[in-house]
Parts: C-alpha cells; structure tokens; sequence
C-alpha cells in the first residue's frame, strides 16, 4: 500500500522558490490500478518520481508497505527501486548500445540474478518480440520499443509499477496495443499500477483517478 | 552485471570510441617517443663511440697487461690496441721527418671507420682495417716532404716497410694539439721490429673495448679497482665534451618533447571522459531507476575504466612499437646509425601514463556520473551535472606534473613548461570570458552571418572559454617545441658554420711569419690572425711550489701549457672577472681560462710563477675568461700582455677554412715551409656536422610526433562541442536557414575561438621559452616576431576548419536525422 501524507515539493527558481506540488495526501492499495491525469505543468510528473522514489520530497510523507520512503537516502531509494519497482517511460529510456534483450537483462542482472538470460527471454516473448530479442533499439518501431520497456519493467517481477505517459509517443492504435499488454501483465502479475497520462481514455480504465490542478489533487474518483 | 559485459556493450554501441582512441594515443605517443628517444640516444652513443674508435679505452704511458685484453675478450668484448709515439721516419741517407707514429691491432677500430687515400691528398676511402704486416701508411703530406711515392719502402727504428696508401683520418684522431707530427700507420705485430719503444719512451697504450652495455658495465666493474694511477678508463664524455654538449641538449629536447606529448595526451584523456560521461548520464539514470545504487554505478565504471586501460595500454604499446619501428624504417636513410634496443622501459612508462591519465583525468567525471540523478528519466531537459570541483584541476594538474617531472628528470624544465600553461590559462578565462561578453555590443548591428556567429559565441560562454583554453593550450606546446627546435638547430649551425676553420698551422718560426701570410693571401686563404705560441709551465702560485702530479688529475700541480699574447680580448672569449689591460702595458699581468684557474685553484690577484724554457717569469692574475671551446678558433688558457712575452722564443700558429677542392694548395705550401706543422681537422669537423645533422633530423621526426598529437587534442577539444552545435544548427535548418548562413556562422564562431587560443598560446609560449632556454637549455633567448602570425594563423586555420569540417554533417545531412540522433 502507499501512503503519501501531505506532500510537497518546492524548487529553487531565479527569483524565489516554485511549490510544484501543495500538499498532497492519498492512498494507493496493492494491487489497484491508479491514473493521475491534469494539464501540463500541473505536477503530474513531479508526483510520480517522489512515488517511485526518484526525488527528494520537500516535506511530508510517501510510505510504501511501511517503509517511509522520503526518510531514505538516494542508495537506500535504488535498492528499494530495484527490489520493488518498475518503470515504463514516455520515451521508453532504453540503453542504445544494449540489445532489446539485454536491455531487459539489465534489472535482473543489477539484482544479480543468474537467471536473468532466460526470464529476459520469456517477458520478451510474453510481449511478442521473441523473434527481435537481438535487435538495437533504433531498428525497432516505437511500439515495439515500448513493448521492451514493459518486458524490462515486469521482469523484475515488482510490487508496483510507474508509468509515465506510456503511449504519449505513440499513435492511436500501437499506443492502444501496448496498453493492453500493459493492463494484461498488470493483471498476470498482480501489480500495483500508478501512471501518469493526458489520455482520458486510458485513465477510465484505471479503478481509480486522482485529478491535479497547480501542484493541488482536486478530484479523486 | 559485470564490468567486461558492459565494457563490450558500450564498446558495441560506439561509446567507448573516443575514451579509448584518446588512451591509445596518449599509451603510444609515449612510448613510442620513449622508445624513439632510447633506440636514437643508443644510436647517437654509438656514433659518438667513433670518437674514442671503441665504447670504452684504457689509456696509459706504460704497457698495459695483457690479461685484460683476455678477460674482455673471454667475456665477449671486441678488444684491439694501439701505441702512439713520437719518431723520426727515414728514406736512405738524407730524407728524415719526425711523425707521430700509431701502430694498431687488426681488429682496430671497433667503433667507427678509418680511411685512407690510394694516393697522397686523393679521394678518400673506407678502409676495414689498418695496414697490414710490413705495411705503413704515411700522412699525405709526409709523400712530398720525405719524397716518396706509393710503394716506396721507408724505415721506423730497425725496421723497413713499404708505403702502400695514404693515412687519411682515423676515428680517435686526437682534436688537440698536443699530436704534433704528420701520421704514419703500422701494424700492432711490426712493434718489436723497430725497436725504436724502450722503457722510458714518451708513449701512449690503448686498449680498446666495445660491446653491449650491460657486458661492458661488468666488465668496467671488474676493470675499475685494477687500474693503476697512471692508467686513465675513458668514455664518449671524456673523448668528445663538444660532441657531449650537443648530444645532452638534444636529449634535452626529446625529453621536452616527450613531455609535451604527456600533457596532450592528458587534455586529450580527460576531454574524452568529459564527453563519456555527458553521453552517458541517461544510462546511468536509467540504470538508477531500475536499482542500482551510486557505489554499484561507481564500482562498474571503475572497473570497466581499468579493463578499458588495459586494452587500450596494450593496443597502445602495440602501436607506440609500430610508430617507432616504422620511422626508423622510413627514415633509415636519413639515419645512418644502427638504431640501438628500446628495452622495456618505454613501455613501462606508457602503461604508467595510462594508469595516472585514467587515475587523474578520466576517473573523476566518472566519478561524478555516480551521482547522477535518476529524475532525468522522467526530465530529460534536467541540465547536466557540469560542475568540476578544485579538486579535479588540482589532481590534474598534479598528475601532469608528476608525470613531467618523472618522465623529464627535470624539474626546471617541467616548470618553465607549467609556466607558460599557468599564464595561458589564466590569460585565456579572463580574456576569453571579456571578448566573449564584449561580443554581444557588436554582434547587435552586425550582418546576419556575424550575428549567428556572436550569438553562438556567447550562448556556450562558459564552454567556450574552457575551449578556448584548451586550444590555446595545444598550440601553445606546439609553439614551445617549434621555438626550441628552431633555436637548437640554429645554435648548432652557428657553432659550426660551413666556413668554420678546418686547418691549422703551428709551429711557424717568427722568420716565417711573413712568408706565410703572404703564401694564404695569395690563395686568397682567408685565415684567423697569427697568435703567438709560447711553451711555458706553471711552476708556483703565490710563491709556494706547486706539486709535480696529482693524484686525480684535476687538482692543482705544475702543468705545461702554451702561452700567447694579445694587445686585446680574443674574439669569441668572454671576459668573467677582473679588467683586460689598457693598450701598450708591460705590467706582468695574466689572463686565466676559467676551467683552468678552477683546476688550478687560482683568483684574481694570485702570483703566478711560469717557467719558459730556463728563464722564469711571475705575473698576477688580472682576469678569469671564459673561452668558446665549441668554436674552432685557436683558444688559449693564458694570455699576456705582448710586451711581457716579447723576449721570449716564440713561434706562431692560425687557423683558416680551406674547402676540399683546394686542399691541393697544401702540398705546395708544405714544400715552401716544411717546418710548419700542418693539422688537418677538416674530416673530425665533418664528422661532427655528420652527427649534429642527424640529431637534428631526429628533433625534426619527434616534433612531427607532437603536431600528429597536438592535432588530435585539437580535434577532441573541437569534437566536445559538436553535438551542441549540430543540434542548435539541425534546429536552425529546419526553421529554413540557409547553408550558407549556418557554414558561414560556425566559421566565423570557430575562427574567432582560434584566434583567441592563438593569441594566448603565442604569450604562454614565448613565457615557457624564455624560462626553457635561459635557465634549462643553455641557449640565449631571442623573441620571435615570426611567432605572432604563425601562432594566430595555425588557430584560425586550424580551429575554424576543424571546427567546421567536424560540424558540416549538421548542414549537409537532413535535420531530422541530425535531430533523431543527438
């Protein structure tokens, strides 16, 4: 479960300090899928990264199953991330010098695991890129790319999963495949799922749908 | 995930390129100029052993025992000895002439080349060895003075031979002047024959030795303790402190050389990391969001840096041999010594260099990569962690020092070098920071093409200064070994100029004086003046009677020496301490060479007492001069007023340039003055021109060298930038610049970075110059005008068109492709 508490973040600017973020407080229960949609520059963003533990909080709280993660220091956030996080990006944030299947190699061999080739080899196939394992990414599509992303992001077999605008690269119909592998894994592997998008039609699939407006959450349905 | 994976990962996907092209160069610059410099100063050690005709000479008035010929040879050394002595020559009842008899070994000499001439004054040839059993030959103008020709039998002591070439030089001829006498050769075995060396003899025994230096070394262990007082070892220093000079200052320079190659091949390491780890920041976000922590990151860069170090040392080492082994084979002709052994040590030095340059200059933004943050997977727009603590400059630039200093040996030398870096850089913030603000009042009401050029010039402020920086700083070294070259090769010409006199006439009787300048005049000989020569000994100073002999040599005790007199100071002399006499003085005064009142431990107002012939004379010593013994004037350790000497017996000597064609003229001369003795020493000073001119060649290659690296330095610096440019160029083009306006802009930015880096690396070099030929290289600094257009031109031509042609993809491939990529 995640708990966030009040949260805010505030970064230096040239001429004072931007709260991006307002006080935030929600809850996020295991295996629950979560949207958090509203315009630009509303802190969608900002609040995804202090969930998954990528930034610092300003103050108050992010609790995840007991563990404060705002108390952490930045190692102690990446072995949690490595343990029980995954990511899908909107740019998919593959490695360019590593193939699609090294890519997905590359959470399980920073976890040391010995068995990395061959659970890298059944998520690839379980997204349909079984025969493109040895491709780079710049000679696959960006549907296909992004399928790598969520391969890499399962993998690792975490507890939740961030996703930042997963189909903001993609056209109409590849962005509407991947999200169906993404909610068809989600549900095989009983993940938590929070992610950020615009697209009001893939927020209607979350069970829940926490609306931003200027750094405050405004909406909860 | 190991280290080697990712190595091969990262090297798969192009990244690693630049890192290691840049570790590969630095390995192989230095060890390749490492091994250069050992294999060439081999090469020159060896050449110069021609002067003593051997690596190392025993030399004594007495026999010398035959046990060590055989314990050289039984431990692999090629041996040869020789014996030198005064003695009359005879050809039947009248012809008679004293010579200064050489009989040599077979196996004489062991370094070096002995000629001859079929006839007197005739083309001369490379003989293999020295004549044989029964055999003389006789000095060219002993022929016409003794009246023989090819053939002719002459006598030594009881013993008859037959002429059968002329004596033209041998490899150990002596450049004193104590020699005196035409030469006759002989055999070693033929000895006993004449009878003419009896225990008393003024005779001189030489054994010769050669071989490798680590068996010489044991053997010159074993030899050192057995050798009496009177037995001299000698080495290349001892023969030749001309030659020496000239050597060290060329070993001086190559170290200088290799030196400057450390130093780009650092700024080339530490701008190709810079570029890694800008290139690689998303990675390691990337890696950060999926787990793994600043020490997992540190400790698989770290390990993937010394894995890279090792292959690109060993690739480098391969390479450094290459370049090495490949100018010795380019160029073998223009070198026509034997190449000696680099040995190992070379490339130990390159492995060494590799290790600090990765210690010093690629670990730290490396380092740095750990602390990335992992946000930049959500924020790509998050801006670079740019910031290089003190720390970093300061570990820089103790590694650059540390590995100067350890690979010169010279602190002074490394330190005029960090002067002049010091004065470029700090110039070159201050400067190029000022002009670059002070670029955005122009730029405002420029044209269109300069206002781009401006705009981008000052939008990369900060990056363009440290760029500037570090041009500056490569053409700057560039420069300093340029200016070096330059003046040691023109130090070495002036030294010896093509005219430099190459005969000398001693031994002119007063009577003779006249007829002898009028016998050059009339050759239209253009000689130096007639300096008197007087034979006196140093008896007594202030009174008290010097020892007879000394036990090392150098210390004070009576020493024979040829006095002169000059109503001035001699050309070329300079005088140290004390005042010269005025015009017309007959005050008993004495001017003293400095070398030989150190030796004689004698300062201004010391009495000197000399005996000439059974007279006495006392003089106080009024002046210490100091004498150019690298010039081949007539140069003197005591000069005297004339008139002091006036009453003594003198005879006369000079010396002129007499060029090969005309030798001809001396067999005439020879004829007309026969007592006048003639020193012929126009093929020992072709023999060092020979030597100079291929040090000199070998200060031409390696400076070749460093241009080769100061152009990759250069590229890496421009190459830094690009990916900036070619975006902002991309960006431009798809808004509909045209390629005119955008080639025309880059031009324009990256001259004017040339011209600035130009600017400063022309005062950095002149600063370092100064400091290098002052203090370290022991030559006089001049400043040079020629500079300031060759240091400004090579960095608008070379930084603008580098620059240019490194960014032309960003106008001449689509910008989306251009975008997409970057």
């Amino acid at each position: 479960m995640i708990k966030v508490d009040n949260l805010h973040k505030r970064v230096p600017m040239a001429g004072g300090e931007l709260e991006i973020l307002k006080g935030i407080t929600l809850e996020i229960k295991s295996g629950e899928s979560v949207a958090i949609v509203g315009a630009s520059g509303s802190g969608k963003s900002t609040l995804l990264g202090l969930l998954a533990g990528l930034d610092d909080v300003s103050s108050g709280r992010v609790v995840i199953d007991g563990t404060e993660l705002s108390a952490l220091d930045e190692d102690a956030r990446a072995l949690f991330r490595g343990q029980r996080v995954g990511f899908v990006f909107q740019s998919f944030q593959l490695l360019p010098a590593l193939t699609a299947l090294e890519n997905v190699m590359l959470p399980l061999e920073l976890q040391g695991q010995r068995q990395a080739q061959r659970d890298a080899r059944t998520f690839l196939e379980r997204v349909g890129l079984g025969e493109r394992m040895h491709h780079y990414p710049r000679q696959l599509s960006g549907g296909e790319q992004q399928r790598v992303a969520i391969a890499r992001a399962f993998a690792a077999r975490p507890d939740i999963l961030f996703a930042d605008e997963p189909t903001g690269n993609l056209d109409t119909a590849t962005g509407a495949r991947v999200i169906e592998l993404l909610f068809e894994l989600n549900r095989e592997e009983a993940t938590t799922l929070v992610l950020v998008t615009h697209d009001l039609g893939l927020a209607e699939r979350c069970e829940t749908c926490l609306r931003l407006d200027s750094g405050r959450l405004v909406e909860e349905g | 995930m190991t280290a080697s994976r990712m190595l091969v990962r990262d090297w798969r996907g192009g990244e690693l390129g630049i890192l290691m092209a840049a570790l590969v160069l630095a390995v192989a610059l230095v060890s390749g100029i490492s091994a250069f410099t050992a294999r060439l100063q081999g090469a020159l050690e060896q050449e110069s052993h021609r002067f003593l005709a051997a690596d190392r000479v025993v030399r004594s008035a007495e026999a010398l025992p035959e046990s060590w010929l055989e314990e050289a040879a039984g431990r692999g050394l090629a041996v040869a000895q020789t014996l030198s002595f005064p003695s009359m020559v005879y050809v039947g009842e009248e012809g008679m002439v004293l010579a200064s008899v050489k009989a040599v070994s077979a196996a004489y000499p062991l370094r070096g080349v002995l000629r001859y001439s079929a006839e007197p004054f005739g083309e001369v040839r490379e003989a293999g060895a020295g004549p044989g059993r029964g055999e003389v030959w006789l000095d060219s103008r002993l022929f016409p003075l003794l009246g023989v020709a090819i053939g002719d039998s002459v006598a030594v002591g009881d013993a008859e031979f037959r002429v059968t070439a002329a004596a033209r030089t041998e490899p150990d001829q002596s450049a004193s002047f104590l020699s005196f006498g035409p030469r006759v050769l002989m055999h070693y075995a033929d000895l006993a024959a004449t009878r003419v060396v009896q225990p008393g003899s003024r005779v001189e025994y030489r054994q010769l030795f050669a071989g490798p230096a680590t068996v010489l070394d044991a053997f010159v262990d074993w030899l050192e303790p057995q050798l009496g007082d009177r037995q001299r070892l000698l080495s290349v220093d001892s023969a030749q402190p001309r030659l020496g000079r000239a050597l060290e200052r060329a070993e001086r320079f190559l170290l200088l050389a290799g030196s400057l190659g450390v130093v780009l091949a650092g700024v080339a390491i530490a701008l190709a990391a810079r570029r890694f780890s800008e290139r690689h920041t998303d990675y390691v976000a990337i890696m950060k969001s999926l787990g793994a922590t600043a020490g997992v990151i540190g400790w698989l860069y770290g390990r993937s840096l010394l894995l890279l170090g090792g292959v690109a040392t060993a690739l480098g080492c391969a390479l450094g041999w290459a370049l090495q082994a490949g100018f010795f084979a380019l160029f073998a002709d223009q070198l026509p010594v034997q190449p000696g052994p680099s040995g190992w040590r070379p490339y130990g030095i390159g492995t060494l260099t590799a290790l600090v340059c990765l210690l010093s200059f690629a670990w730290p933004p490396l380092r740095r990569l750990s602390q990335a943050s992992p946000l930049r997977v959500l924020r790509r727009d998050m801006p670079l962690e740019q910031r290089r603590s003190l720390r970093d400059y300061a570990v820089g630039l103790l590694a650059v020092t540390g590995l100067m200093w350890w690979y010169s040996r010279d602190l002074l030398l490394t330190g005029a070098v960090l002067a002049g870096l010091g004065v470029t850089v700090g110039l070159g913030l201050v400067l190029a920071l000022t002009l670059l603000r002070g670029g955005r009042l122009v730029g405002m009401s420029a044209g269109s093409i300069w206002r781009l050029a401006l705009a981008g010039l000052q939008r990369r402020g900060a990056a363009n200064a440290v760029q500037v920086v570090i041009f500056a700083m490569a053409i700057m070294l560039l420069l300093v070994l340029v200016l070096v070259r330059t003046s040691l090769i023109d130090t070495w010409q002036t030294q010896l100029p093509a005219d430099a006199p190459n005969h000398f006439l001693i031994n002119i009787a007063p009577e003779d004086v006249q007829g002898v300048e009028q016998a050059l005049r009339r050759a239209e000989i253009d000689s130096a003046p007639l300096y008197p020569m007087i034979r006196g000994r140093a008896m007594a100073v202030n009174g008290s009677e010097l020892p007879r002999r000394d036990e090392t040599e150098e210390g004070p005790r009576q020493r024979e020496a040829n006095l002169t007199w000059s109503e001035d100071l001699p050309e070329g002399n300079q005088l140290l301490a004390g005042e010269w006499w005025p015009p017309g003085s007959d005050s008993a005064e004495v001017s003293v060479e400095e070398e030989f009142a150190q030796r004689m431990g004698l300062t201004l107002g010391d009495r000197v007492t000399f005996l000439v012939g059974a007279r006495s004379l006392e003089a106080t010593v009024s002046s210490i001069r100091a004498v150019d013994w690298q010039s081949f004037n007539p140069n003197f350790w005591l000069v005297f007023p004339p008139r002091l000497l006036n009453d003594f017996p003198a005879t006369f000597m000079t010396s002129f340039h007499l060029a090969a064609e005309d030798k001809s003229f001396l067999n005439g001369f020879i004829r007309d003055f026969p007592t006048v003795t003639v020193i012929e020493m126009d093929v020992v000073i072709d023999q060092v021109r020979g030597i100079v001119d291929q040090v000199s060649a070998a200060v031409e290659l390696v400076l070749l060298v460093i241009l080769a690296a100061g152009a990759l330095v250069l590229v890496a610096g421009v190459q830094a930038s690009v990916d900036a440019r070619m975006h902002e160029s991309a960006i431009l083009r798809a808004l509909g610049a045209p390629r005119r306006l955008l080639l025309g802009g880059l031009l324009i930015e990256f001259a004017a970075l040339g011209l600035f880096a130009g600017l400063l690396a022309v005062v950095g070099a002149e600063l370092s110059v100064f400091i290098l030929q002052e203090q370290a290289m022991d030559l006089r600094y001049a400043p040079s005008p020629w500079l300031w257009p060759l240091g400004l031109s090579a960095g608008v031509l070379l930084i603008g068109g580098l620059g240019t042609w490194s960014c032309r993809r960003a106008v001449s491939s689509p910008p989306l492709a251009v975008l997409r990529e970057l």
